[in-house]
């Protein structure tokens, strides 16, 4: 056992600050998408329901449902229409409700 | 000159021939040896009858060097046919036969291997053996009512009926534990008997992880569900994908360009890596040793990041697709960041190998013997550590850079660990041989035909092995997925019950380093 201790004091302070610093390798992590409205089109809408393997996604009338509860940030709807998504950067998420991780976007776009 | 394809497989008389022992009895009993555009491509295959399935089987078992590595059903038109797949050093066997009657002969009486797919089999299209042990649940909830999605018919009776009743009598009671445990953990219910301290018996609840990948596979093509399939297990994503696009591959009649085949085991390797370095850490934690546990932690982050600057993810999914692969690795990066995120492990294990209070845990815990681990059909580091080289890494990029069967005596915990710290060098030195090798990215493009084929790769747990059959479009009729995990949860039990207690059950999950999801799909 002292040897563990004498190792874990070798190597210096374990408790940090967090994030002790910004972090280069973050940009790595897969996050869930954030939406463009305005590039949001109907028929984008649905492509992207449809390619949803989770079913994070559904459509209600003019509204893209986005459940990040069920997003599992595989980035398929980012590949799919590039335009109106973006990776939201955004990899800890937390809500007191499983409500409050239901979004609603407003689908905004002009159906060409 | 380099040739421009590695070979595809062996063209069935050559396959035949070299499980010529192996394919002659079946011969004998009225197997039919296939090689039209019937047969599973990859493998042998033999049609046998209903009616000699179960002499067919007999014969195998009892052939030095034979295991069975899989068993599963596809439903054609109106009759189910049974698939057993035969594992040799020289390749592979699949025996076919048309079931009549919703039943088929109790196969694991006679390879206590085949019960975890007997289970599955009758989940999934109703069909059970003829007599045995009752079933256990393996993919399906108990609320799964009859319109639950399902790979074939319903089964016959409710679920209830056939399966397994867990019941405690005498000095003995059941402790619950699961299916939620602690943080980071899958959910898995364990039914732990116990007499008070020692381990009586133990069962496995899995059913929490079901996705039905597998039933979501059908009518997708190939590309579409290569996505899918690396999903099965994702902790195996490059060799559940790599088993998967192979399978496509031999139906399909094509291979990958050799330095798509070189990217592919440079990213098998790395999963083995990072696969090692976490059940390295989770042992630490099973044991209580955090400063260990952090060193393995550290260890694992750092090789995490390399596989993120090499290929671009983490966990290296999206890499191999059916054809070739997606990208090269960054052959810089790898030159540059493998050997110091090694070194990082290597000395955590080193640390951890004089470690007396850490070792005393390990040793004598969990014991499997070979003997056990061929009648399981156990693969992998656990199948290893009881001194079985069994090894599905062979062909392809194999071929010019052999892989070093690591293997080790004794079947317990710290044998396992032994094997694991062996395999996590030779899988260093097999990177540094691919990359100078030359890797890079590209695919052979897929031909829309139909047929059937056979893949596997060697997963940091044990052979993954997929089973393909695509329609004249191109598409997904039936596609069988068997991580290394299915197979090995088979000895779980086996293991927890030698002579151990309560405190080693964490020990022995951890170094056999298995997943939920893999076994549930």
């Amino acid at each position: 056992m002292p040897f563990w201790f004498a190792r874990g004091l070798r190597r210096g302070v374990v408790t940090t600050r967090y994030p002790a610093r910004s972090d280069g390798s973050a940009a790595f992590l897969p996050t869930p998408p954030a939406f463009r409205p305005r590039q949001l089109t109907g028929q984008t809408a649905d492509r992207l329901v449809a390619v949803c393997p989770s079913m994070a996604l559904r459509r209600q009338d003019d509204v893209l449902i986005f459940d990040v509860g069920a997003c599992t940030a595989c980035g398929r709807c980012a590949e799919a229409a590039p335009d109106a998504i973006t990776p939201s950067g955004e990899f800890e998420l937390g809500a007191t409700a499983r409500s409050a991780l239901v979004k609603r976007i407003p689908i905004r776009g002009e159906t060409r | 000159m380099t040739p421009a394809h590695f070979p595809v497989p062996p063209s069935l008389p050559q396959a035949a021939a070299t499980l010529n022992g192996v394919v002659g009895p079946l011969a004998d009993l009225g197997g039919l040896v296939i090689s039209d555009s019937g047969a599973t491509r990859g493998a042998v295959t033999v049609r046998m009858l209903d009616e000699t399935l179960e002499a067919a089987t007999r014969a195998l078992a009892g052939t030095a060097g034979v295991r069975l590595a899989d068993m599963f059903a596809a439903d054609d038109g109106p009759v189910t046919t049974l698939r057993l797949v035969w594992a040799h050093d020289r390749g592979y066997l699949v025996t076919e036969t048309e079931t009549e009657g919703g039943q088929y002969p109790a196969l694991s009486e006679i390879v206590p291997a085949a019960f975890v797919e007997e289970c599955e089999i009758y989940e999934q299209f109703g069909i059970g053996p003829a007599a045995g042990e009752p079933l256990n649940r393996v993919m399906l909830p108990p609320h799964a009512g009859q319109d639950f999605p399902r790979l074939g018919h319903r089964p016959p009776q409710p679920l209830d009926g056939a399966h397994a009743r867990h019941t405690v009598e005498g000095q003995a009671f059941e402790f619950p534990f699961g299916p939620v445990r602690q943080v980071g953990v899958e959910s898995l219910y364990y039914g732990l008997v116990t007499s008070g301290e020692e381990v009586v018996d133990l069962y496995l609840f899995t059913w929490h992880k079901h996705r039905g990948v597998e039933w979501r596979l059908r009518g997708k093509t190939p590309r579409e569900a290569a996505f899918f399939a690396e999903r099965v297990e994702g902790l195996s994503a490059v060799a559940v994908g790599w088993a998967f696009a192979a399978a496509v591959e031999a139906a399909l009649g094509i291979a990958p360009p050799p330095a798509a085949a070189r990217t592919r085991a440079v990213a098998l390797e790395l999963e083995r890596l990072y696969n090692h370095a976490a059940a390295m850490a989770a042992l630490c934690q099973a044991t209580g040793l955090s400063v260990g546990q952090a060193a393995a932690e550290i260890a694992l982050e750092r090789l995490l990041r390399v596989n993120a600057a090499a290929f671009g993810h983490r966990y290296l999914f999206g890499v191999v697709e059916p054809g070739g692969v997606s990208r090269a690795p960054d052959a810089d990066v790898l030159r540059r960041e493998l050997p110091g995120a090694y070194d990082e492990l290597r000395r955590a294990a080193g640390a951890l190998l004089s470690t007396n209070s850490f070792l005393d845990r390990l040793e004598a815990c969990g014991i499997l013997t070979a003997e056990q681990a061929h009648r399981l059909g156990l693969v992998g580091p656990v199948a290893r550590a009881t001194g079985l080289p069994m090894d599905a890494r062979r062909a392809g990029p194999y071929d010019e850079v052999p892989a070093t069967v690591v293997t080790a005596d004794g079947g317990d915990v710290l044998a396992r660990f032994n094997v694991m710290i062996g395999e996590a060098a030779e899988s260093v030195r097999l990177i540094s041989a691919f990359v100078d090798a030359g890797t890079g990215d590209g695919r052979t493009p897929l031909p829309v035909t139909g047929g059937m084929g056979l893949g596997w790769a060697e997963s940091p747990r044990g052979e993954a092995l997929a089973w393909v059959a695509l329609d004249d479009d191109g598409r997904i009729t039936r596609a069988r997925i068997r991580p290394g995990s299915v197979r090995n949860w088979r000895g779980f039990d086996d293991a927890c019950r030698s002579q151990n207690v309560f405190t080693d059950i964490p020990i022995i999950e951890a170094s056999f380093w298995l997943t939920v999801a893999g076994m549930a799909r």
